[in-house]
């Protein structure tokens, strides 16, 4: 698997080799904007970070700064084992952990957190209305709905159905109640999820030991392998979620970017049933910049610091270090999104949260399933 | 500069490659990587997106990507990317579901962007009366209602090889599914506990195929069942074409759509091709001529479904998360719940057959007792309570050989069949009518209850004894005219003589000319 993927990005690379000696060739540009003047910088992204590095806004910001940006990319945890950093002048992950363990990795001297995004539910009213019934979703009392995480494990633990939750004639489905999630082993936004459902399987703590680990997957694998097949990249499910409803996907786990996104633009891809509500507690997906030279680290700090960038990052739906830009855009579009979020707890490690995600690998390749 | 200089003369070439696109879409065994222009996307596809080729042209002049497809079959296909044998070939593969292919081992390394781009559930679709007289038309149905009329022998139905295609496999995950009553992904014992439902529910099929276009075909030429198992897209696309129209029942319990990812495979060049097509299909005009010309329900939110797709509420069942789930529920429809199979072989075993070709026919037969190791060989052995009859011929009529595999412990007569193989010998002439008629009389005087019964001909050349292609249409008028002749081109085959012989008896020919008699072989198996 390593080698397959190095050899792709091998010949990425090759193709990209050929283009910066090409563009590269004139030397320090005017700022006038000319991409033969523009000088490259690469690197490798979690994927829902591509239409924001494909903007050609984003693109013509980079070029006002004498940089042409270009990704390629990969899920988060790939990036941090198995991709050849080699071949990149960053690295940029969805979260914290794999950012930890690139900086260690590559001794890089410096990160960069220009945006975040909380993770999130998208589901329907009808089907938080079910789960309100039953005591999973609540009113945070700050403006948005919550899924009680603890009460949301019990369910799953009793192997609770859809059709057995009282009062249920929206979704009277004979399947299980879970929350759809991306493939815990490739993608990170189900990596997420993991670190949210575990926090609470340990007691309301966020795991640190081996032992914990061990108890904790226990009660957490089921929470993906009863779920069947699911998909490897964080846009699959929720695509399914906006065009097939609430037959495929009654409620999936987002990132709160991707739902925001659809809302700024106002495109009508969220239609009046659709809600957007939070596990509580939850996790900051914080999208780390991993710099392995000064051209990259020119890029890090201005996704972090320069206003325009701001604007731009925002449009896509992630959270700035100035919420003022986040809500001013939440208050012109008339999205219902909640400024701040109250109930939110720390990812594991990248070594307790890589441990937790082998134990349920582990899982997938034993040839029975784990009773549950 | 380089770049140009190679797009114009891509574009002055556009007609000869347009017509040698078509002649890899026929099927011919051309080397992908020769005839391809800068501008050409390299597709391995499923039988299933055939209807989007005069879309795909369009693609041409909107974004400057000429796609160009070659068809496969679903575990062959799948087997095909796992394995790096796509690698270099082609850029981009796109199937009904990328879900099996995902199951097997190192596959996703070798995927990279995946876009879905249309989806369409695998559903029941019942002749109107039949609808009406089971009460389907007007109340809600799940797959357990379905399964005790099957059990009651209230209607009949046709479905695709789960083996071969997409739709007959999706449609088993979901009927599995279902019956079992299993509310997260199946296991393998949940599929053991289901399986004596399962046989219930596909007493009632009497009608299978390799691919579900055929299906569709074969339905619409001769209505010899009540419905078709077949996705959405299929039974909407043969209102017109059939007598009596098709109402389509929406199980309650949950259905398997299919999704059909256009996915970018990781060692493909063309990235910037891949990017523009897949962009192209899923802008809101390209997803509207989708819906309407191929009755496939668009992806993106902002073309919603027009009211022929209906409004019922469809739950997606779980699929299952295990290769080795999957490929169990296969083998226990083919060997334990499907009907049996008869199958009889007239093989040519004339003078012109000896070396290389009598050499290729032992190996083909034996690829089916299970010599083929992988999983669409096993899948495509003789099957347990399978009957399977050899014919061999020359200048007249040899002597039938029977086998019964067993329904416990195929290896013993599996062995005896392949050592049977062995023994042919080429010499003689080709008497091909004689010993069709031989086979048809031996299905006619024993008739079997309930099995699929087909031939497979195999033949390398011209009739040259016995009787003609005239005096055998003339015997098969006086048949019951229910089994279909699968013919293989073979050598120098009489290939408009064997197409009527194919189309006179509703079955399909195989061409092995260019490629090997094993893979005709293997294919058949799908539609017997």
């Amino acid at each position: 698997m390593k080698r397959w993927i190095g050899v792709g990005l091998a010949l990425l690379l090759a193709g990209a080799v050929v283009v910066a000696i090409v563009l590269g060739g004139g030397g320090d540009g005017d700022g006038g904007g000319g991409t033969k003047d523009l000088a490259t910088v690469r690197g490798v992204i979690g994927s829902e970070k591509k239409p924001f590095f494909d903007d050609p806004q984003v693109q013509a910001a980079f070029a006002k700064h004498g940089l042409r940006v270009e990704v390629d990319t990969a899920g988060s945890r790939q990036i941090a084992t198995s991709v050849d950093l080699g071949k990149y002048d960053f690295a940029f992950p969805s979260s914290v952990p794999a950012a930890e363990k690139i900086k260690q990795d590559r001794k890089a001297s410096q990160t960069f957190s220009p945006f975040y995004s909380p993770m999130a539910i998208a589901t329907f009213e009808p089907i938080a209305d079910v789960l309100t019934k039953a005591g999973v979703v609540r009113d945070s009392g700050s403006g948005y709905q919550v899924l009680d995480v603890k009460k949301y494990l019990d369910l799953v633990a009793k192997g609770t159905r859809w059709d057995a939750l009282p009062g249920n004639t929206a979704y009277p489905a004979r399947k299980r109640v879970l929350l759809t999630t991306t493939d815990v082993r490739t993608s990170n936004s189900a990596a997420m999820y993991l670190a949210i459902t575990s926090y609470v399987a340990n007691g309301d703590d966020v795991v640190n030991s081996s032992a914990q680990t061990a108890k904790v997957a226990q009660t957490i694998s089921p929470l993906f392998l009863d779920q069947g097949y699911s998909e490897s990249s964080s846009e699959a499910p929720f695509e399914d979620y906006l065009a097939m409803g609430a037959g495929k996907t009654p409620m999936v786990v987002i990132y709160e970017a991707q739902y925001a996104s659809h809302l700024f633009a106002g495109d009508g891809a969220i239609r009046p049933d659709m809600r957007l509500i939070y596990p509580s507690p939850t996790v900051l997906s914080k999208h780390t910049l991993v710099p392995f030279n000064d051209r990259a680290a020119e890029v890090g700090r201005l996704l972090q610091e320069d206003p325009e960038f701001a604007r731009l990052e925002t449009r896509y739906g992630f959270r700035t270090a100035d919420p003022k830009v986040f809500a001013d855009l939440v208050a012109s579009s008339k999205a219902g999104i909640p400024g701040g979020l109250v109930d939110v707890v720390e990812p594991p490690t990248y070594e307790h949260l890589e441990r937790l995600i082998s134990t349920i690998e582990q899982r997938y390749l034993a040839s029975a399933k784990p009773s549950s | 500069m380089r770049l140009f200089t190679g797009r114009r003369l891509a574009a002055a070439a556009l007609a000869l490659l347009v017509a040698s696109a078509t002649a890899a879409c026929s099927g011919d065994e051309q080397d992908p990587a020769k005839q391809d222009g800068p501008d050409v996307l390299r597709v391995l596809a499923g039988s299933e997106v055939k209807d989007l080729e005069p879309l795909l042209k369009e693609a041409a002049g909107a974004v400057g990507v000429r796609v160009r497809l070659t068809y496969t079959g679903t575990l062959d296909g799948a087997e095909q990317v796992a394995s790096g044998g796509a690698d270099g070939h082609y850029d981009a593969t796109w199937f009904s579901s990328n879900r099996y292919l995902s199951l097997i081992d190192g596959a996703p390394a070798r995927l990279s962007t995946q876009t879905k781009v249309m989806v369409s559930p695998v559903l029941l679709g019942l002749k109107k009366s039949k609808a009406h007289a089971l009460g389907w038309d007007t109340k809600q149905v799940t797959w357990a209602d379905i399964a005790t009329a099957a059990r009651e022998k209230k209607f009949t139905f046709g479905m695709t090889n789960p083996a071969s295609s997409n739709s007959g496999f999706s449609a088993l995950v979901g009927v599995t599914a279902a019956l079992s009553d299993a509310g997260e992904a199946l296991d393998r014992a949940q599929i053991t506990a289901a399986t004596p439902k399962l046989k219930e529910f596909f007493s009632a099929q009497t009608l299978t195929a390799g691919s579900s276009g055929w299906l569709a075909d074969a339905y619409a030429k001769q209505e010899s069942v009540d419905g078709l198992i077949n996705y959405e897209s299929v039974l909407l696309g043969l209102e017109g074409r059939v007598k009596e129209p098709l109402t389509i029942i929406y199980p309650s319990d949950g259905v398997v759509t299919a999704d059909y990812p256009l996915t970018l495979l990781a060692s493909s060049a063309r990235k910037d091709l891949y990017g523009k097509l897949a962009t192209w299909l899923r802008t809101p005009d390209v997803q509207r001529k989708i819906m309407t010309t191929t009755f496939r329900r668009p992806i993106v939110p902002e073309v919603r479904p027009d009211q022929r797709f209906g409004s019922a509420q469809l739950v997606e069942l779980p699929f299952p998360n295990r290769r080795s789930a999957a490929d169990e529920l296969i083998s226990a429809y083919l060997n334990q719940v499907r009907r049996p199979s008869r199958t009889l072989f007239v093989l040519d075993t004339s003078g012109s057959m000896g070396g290389d070709r009598i050499a290729s026919l032992k190996q083909a037969l034996s690829t089916l007792t299970g010599a083929d190791t992988s999983a669409s060989g096993q899948f495509s052995r003789f099957r347990d309570r399978e009957t399977v009859t050899l014919l061999p011929f020359s200048g007249r009529p040899g002597v039938p050989r029977t086998f019964t595999v067993p329904e416990q412990g195929p290896d013993p007569v599996l062995r005896q069949i392949r050592s049977y193989g062995d023994s042919l010998s080429a010499q003689g002439g080709t008497a091909i009518y004689d010993s069709l008629r031989a086979a048809y009389d031996m299905v006619t005087l024993q008739p079997s209850d309930g099995d699929f019964t087909s031939v497979v001909l195999m033949t390398d050349g011209e009739n040259t004894d016995g009787s003609s292609y005239e005096d055998f249409a003339a015997y098969y008028g006086t048949t019951p005219r229910n089994v279909r002749t699968f013919v293989v081109l073979f050598g120098d085959s009489d290939v408009e003589e064997m197409g009527k012989v194919a189309s006179l008896t509703g079955g399909a020919t195989f061409d092995a000319r260019e490629g090997s008699l094993s893979s005709a072989f293997k294919e058949i198996r799908g539609y017997q």
